[in-house]
């Protein structure tokens, strides 16, 4: 605890609301200031766990996302503006982030998950999130974070529905466990509300303020699983596969 | 005996319903159910559950009291009266 920054007045007063949240406290909030977070995407999962790691302090943001901003990313993309359409995406979400949050330092970097990056960019964070369309995508970020041994909060969804687990690399199965390929039917456009995207998008952000504070228990071996159209939520077990080429090995 | 399976995602697109009754014969498995399915549903729905050449999709989970586990994995599973039975075709975040 010594090793963890201080909090200054201004500080404690902006998170006044959840430092009497039991379980996380002071402490909670000092080991937020000192995490880097990385956010693979900042569409309209990974633009939600932005937004809600920096209004809950987080030290350090690095996200990742190519491209420019699309008229119909807005449905969902809740970090832009509409002035932003045709700007670079990436610019467009930070400046919500620091005029929400100014204590928090963002890195961007405008580019997507690849094999050339993925290692370099978890080895920057203490926990990642994984919220892009792209299973190439997923995979990566988890082989990196089970070879780092880093968390990795991995979130999906489709129309009405969302899919959360969290990999704690020698303690829960990995993303391969479940997806040993990439699945060629995927289409990486499928229907979505903005209040499925941003659902999954604080679900994720949950659990990375638990990671990070030491406090609830994380997705490590379930599946949350929920349908928004009847508002059905559940969680179920899932189990390491022996023969799995990204998890096996490290077990 | 029946079964209840339950449909997510893309097949519940495809099949155009969230679940269903489904008769099998005593102590089918798993991999039974998936190919009675992939036979009778349509191309559309089918083609999650099973691949051109007739194997098990690798990345469809099926969730069987409340463990989800890839079809493959869980193929051999039986299957009881009463069983629910969720699919869950792969999706991702955005
Ligand atoms: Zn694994």
């Amino acid at each position: 605890m010594s090793d963890l920054p201080y909090l200054t007045d201004d500080e404690r007063d902006r998170y006044g609301w959840q430092l009497t949240v039991r379980g996380f406290g002071e402490e909670g909030q000092r080991r937020l200031k000192a995490a880097t977070v990385l956010v693979s995407r900042i569409g309209g999962v990974g633009g939600t766990v932005a937004l809600q790691l920096a209004a809950a302090g987080i030290g350090r943001l690095v996200l990742a996302h190519a491209g420019n901003l699309r008229l119909n990313d807005l449905n969902r993309q809740l970090l832009m503006s509409t002035d932003d359409v045709g700007q670079q995406r990436i610019e467009s979400g930070v400046r919500r982030l620091r005029a929400l949050n100014p204590h928090v330092e963002v890195e961007t970097i405008a580019e997507n998950i690849d094999e050339s990056n993925a290692a370099r960019l978890v080895a920057r964070c203490d926990v990642a999130v994984s919220a892009g369309p792209l299973f190439s995508e997923r995979l990566l970020m988890n082989r990196a974070a089970v070879r780092q041994r880093k968390p990795l909060v991995d979130c999906a969804m489709y129309e009405l529905e969302g899919r959360l687990t969290t990999i704690v690399p020698g303690k829960s199965p990995c993303l391969a466990c479940l997806y040993p390929e990439s699945p060629p039917l995927w289409k990486r456009e499928f229907p979505v509300f903005s209040a499925v995207s941003s659902t999954v998008g604080s679900l994720a952000a949950m659990e990375v303020i638990k990671l990070i504070a030491g406090f609830g228990e994380p997705l490590a071996g379930r599946l949350l699983t929920f349908d928004l159209g009847d508002q059905s939520f559940r969680t179920v077990r899932i189990d390491r596969e022996a023969t799995c080429p990204v998890c096996n090995d490290r077990a | 005996m029946k079964v209840r399976v339950e449909y997510s995602a893309q097949l519940r697109t495809a099949l155009g319903r969230a679940a269903e009754d489904v008769d099998l014969p005593d102590a089918a498995t798993v991999r039974e159910l998936l190919i009675q399915l992939a036979a009778t549903c349509g191309d559309d729905a089918a083609q999650h559950l099973v691949t051109d050449s007739g194997d098990l999709r690798p990345s469809l989970l099926v969730i069987v009291n409340d463990v989800a586990t890839p079809a493959r994995r869980n193929a051999s599973t039986t299957l009881r009266p009463g069983d629910v039975v969720t699919l869950l075709p792969p999706v991702s975040g955005g």
